[in-house]
C-alpha cells in the first residue's frame, strides 16, 4: 500500500502545480476565457452542471462501447481468418489499412446519409471502423508469432490444428489483444465524440462541446472536454482491470 | 539393461537417412548423409558434433517433426509418424517451452489433456511427475516464477507425462549454468534409472555426453554424418565419476573422435572397461 501511495503522489503533485500555475497565469495576465479559461472556471462548470456532464458522457460512452464491442468482434474474426489463411491475410491487411486511413470527417457525412442521421447507427459504425484495425493487426500478430519451439512441442504431442489454435495461438495472442484494447478503448471515445460533430442527436459530449463553444460558454465547453477525458480514462482503466483479472501473466517477463 | 517392450528390443532404428535442404538450388545443404543408427531399448545415446552437423535434424527426423529426404526412421517398431501419433516418445528442447498461461502442474498436464485424460487422472499423474522432479511444492506457481533449471525440470516432467518408452532431448541443459547443469544431469540419470526409458540426447558438451551415455555418437558437419560411436562403460554414476580416470579417458576419446583422430566410421573405441 505504501508503495502504491508513493507511485500515486508524484503525478498528483505535478498536476496540482500545473493547475495552480495555469490559474495564476490566467488571473495575473487577465487572459480572456475564449482564449484560455481558468481551471477554477472549468471545474466550476464541471461540478455545477455535473448531471449534464454525466448524461452526455453516458450517451457518448454508450456509442463508444457499442462501437468498441462490434469493432473488436470484427477485428477478432478477421484475425482468426487471416491466421488460418495466409492468402486472406495478404488480402485483408491492405484493405483494412485503407479503411483505417479513411478520414472520419469524410466518412461520417456519408454514413449519416446512408443510415438515419438521428439514430446512433452511423456513429457506432464510425467507432467500429476506428476500433477494428488495431485489434485486427495486433491479434493477427499474436496468433501468428508463436515460438517455433512451442509449435514443435505441440506437434510432438500430436496436437491437431484446432488444438494448437485453442491451446497455443489464442492464449499467445491475449497479451497482444490487451495491447490493442488499451489503444482502442480511449480511441473509441474519441471516435464516438468526433462523429457527433456532423449532426444528429445533440445529447453527446461532442455535440455539447461544439454547441457550448458556439454559445461562447467556454468554461462549459472545456468542462465537457474534462468529462470526455474522464470517460476515455475510465475506458482505459476498465481494460487494465480486465487484463489483470483475465490474463495475470501478461506484462510479466516471458519465460524462454 | 531392462528390456520392457515385448514387441521390440529396439527403441529406434534409423536406416539410410538423408536430409537435404533446398534440394536442386544453389543453397543446397546436405544436413544428413546416409545415417544408420540403432538404439536398443533402455539405452542412453548422446549425439555430439559441431554446429551444423545435423544432430538436431536427426533427432527431428526420429520425432517425425521433419521428413527425411531418403531413408526410414522407426520408433518402437513402428514408423516415426505412427510413433508420434501414438505418443511413443516424449520430447524436451533447449528452451523449456512452457506455457506462461498455465501453472506448473497444468503445463505437465498438457500432453495428457491432448490425450483426453480426465481432469482428476491428469492432476494425479502430474503431481506424481512433479514429485519425481522434486517440484511438487511449485505445482501452483507460474513458469516465470521458476529458475531456468526448475523450468527445464518441468519440461522433463511434461515429456514423461504419457509414460513414453523413449525420450528425445535437444540440448535440454544447453542454456543452464555449469553447476545447475551437473545437478540436472544427475537428476536425469536418476529419472532414467527409475523409469527405464531409452534416451537420445543431443549436446554440445563432451563431458555431458560421456557422463550420461552408454554410447556417444560423434557426428561431423558438411555433410552431416556419423564418424564414430564411442561406448562408455562407467557403471553407475555419482559425483566421483566426474573425477574418475575412466571418465577422463572417455572425454579424451570423444574429443579425439571429434577432431577426426581415431579416423573412419569403422573405429570403435571402448572406454572404461575394467
Amino acid at each position: 500500500m505504501n508503495g502504491r501511495l508513493r507511485a500515486v503522489w508524484p503525478p498528483v503533485i505535478i498536476a496540482l502545480i500545473f493547475l495552480s500555475a495555469w490559474q495564476l497565469l490566467v488571473v495575473v495576465q487577465d487572459i480572456k476565457p475564449f482564449l484560455l479559461p481558468s481551471p477554477s472556471l472549468i471545474l466550476g462548470n464541471f461540478f455545477g452542471d455535473f448531471t449534464l456532464m454525466f448524461n452526455a458522457a453516458i450517451y457518448t460512452g454508450t456509442t463508444a462501447i457499442l462501437g468498441l464491442m462490434f469493432g473488436t468482434a470484427v477485428g477478432l474474426v478477421l484475425a482468426l481468418i487471416a491466421q488460418r489463411f495466409g492468402v486472406v491475410n495478404k488480402l485483408i491487411t491492405p484493405l483494412a489499412a485503407g479503411l483505417a486511413a479513411v478520414p472520419i470527417i469524410a466518412l461520417t457525412p456519408i454514413l449519416n446519409n446512408m443510415f438515419s442521421i438521428t439514430s446512433r447507427t452511423p456513429k457506432v459504425l464510425i467507432t467500429m471502423i476506428i476500433v477494428f484495425f488495431p485489434v485486427f493487426v495486433n491479434v493477427t500478430r499474436g496468433l501468428i508469432q508463436v515460438q517455433p519451439v512451442q509449435l514443435e512441442l505441440m506437434r510432438s504431442m500430436n496436437a491437431r490444428p484446432l488444438t494448437v489454435l485453442r491451446q497455443l495461438r489464442i492464449p499467445n495472442a491475449i497479451p497482444f489483444f490487451f495491447t490493442a484494447m488499451k489503444i482502442a478503448a480511449p480511441l473509441s471515445v474519441i471516435a464516438a465524440l468526433v462523429s457527433e460533430y456532423f449532426g444528429g442527436p445533440q445529447q453527446g459530449l461532442g455535440s455539447r462541446i461544439a454547441s457550448s463553444a458556439a454559445n461562447t460558454a467556454y468554461g462549459r465547453a472545456w468542462a465537457y472536454v474534462v468529462a470526455s477525458i474522464i470517460t476515455g480514462l475510465i475506458f482505459y482503466l476498465i481494460v487494465l482491470a480486465v487484463e489483470r483479472w483475465a490474463a495475470p501473466w501478461t506484462g510479466r517477463a516471458r519465460s524462454a | 539393461m531392462s528390456v520392457t517392450s515385448p514387441v521390440s528390443t529396439t527403441a529406434v532404428r534409423a536406416a539410410g537417412i538423408w536430409k537435404v535442404f533446398n534440394e536442386g538450388q544453389s543453397s543446397e545443404v546436405t544436413a544428413l548423409q546416409d545415417i544408420d543408427l540403432t538404439v536398443e531399448a533402455g539405452e542412453f545415446i548422446s549425439l555430439i558434433g559441431p554446429s551444423g552437423c545435423g544432430k538436431s535434424t536427426l533427432l527431428r527426423v526420429i520425432a517425425d517433426l521433419t521428413q527425411p529426404t531418403k531413408g526410414t526412421a522407426e520408433v518402437a517398431g513402428m514408423s516415426a509418424a505412427a510413433a508420434r501419433q501414438q505418443q511413443q516418445y516424449g520430447m524436451a528442447f533447449q528452451q523449456a517451452a512452457l506455457f506462461d498461461w498455465r501453472t506448473v502442474r497444468r503445463n505437465v498436464e498438457l500432453p495428457l489433456e491432448l490425450q483426453g485424460w480426465s481432469k482428476s487422472a491428469r492432476a494425479a499423474r502430474a503431481m506424481e511427475l512433479l514429485e519425481m522432479v522434486q517440484l511438487a511444492d511449485f505445482a501452483g506457481h507460474r513458469p516465470w516464477e521458476l529458475s531456468g533449471g526448475m523450468q527445464q525440470r518441468v519440461a522433463i516432467a511434461r515429456s514423461l507425462a504419457v509414460d513414453p518408452p523413449l525420450l528425445l532431448m535437444d540440448e535440454p541443459f544447453g542454456a543452464l549454468d555449469e553447476m545447475t547443469r551437473e545437478r540436472m544431469q544427475n537428476e536425469l540419470l536418476r529419472i532414467r534409472q527409475e523409469t527405464g526409458k531409452s534416451v537420445i540426447f543431443v549436446t554440445h558438451s563432451i563431458p555431458e555426453a560421456v557422463y550420461l551415455s552408454d554410447r556417444v555418437v560423434v557426428m561431423s558437419a558438411r555433410p552431416g554424418r556419423i564418424t564414430d560411436i564411442i561406448e562408455v562403460n562407467l557403471g553407475s554414476r555419482d559425483e566421483d565419476t566426474r573425477e574418475a580416470e575412466a571418465f577422463f579417458a572417455g572425454v579424451t576419446a570423444v574429443r579425439e573422435a571429434l577432431r577426426g583422430r581415431t579416423g573412419g566410421s569403422a573405429a570403435r573405441a571402448r572406454v572404461g572397461e575394467v
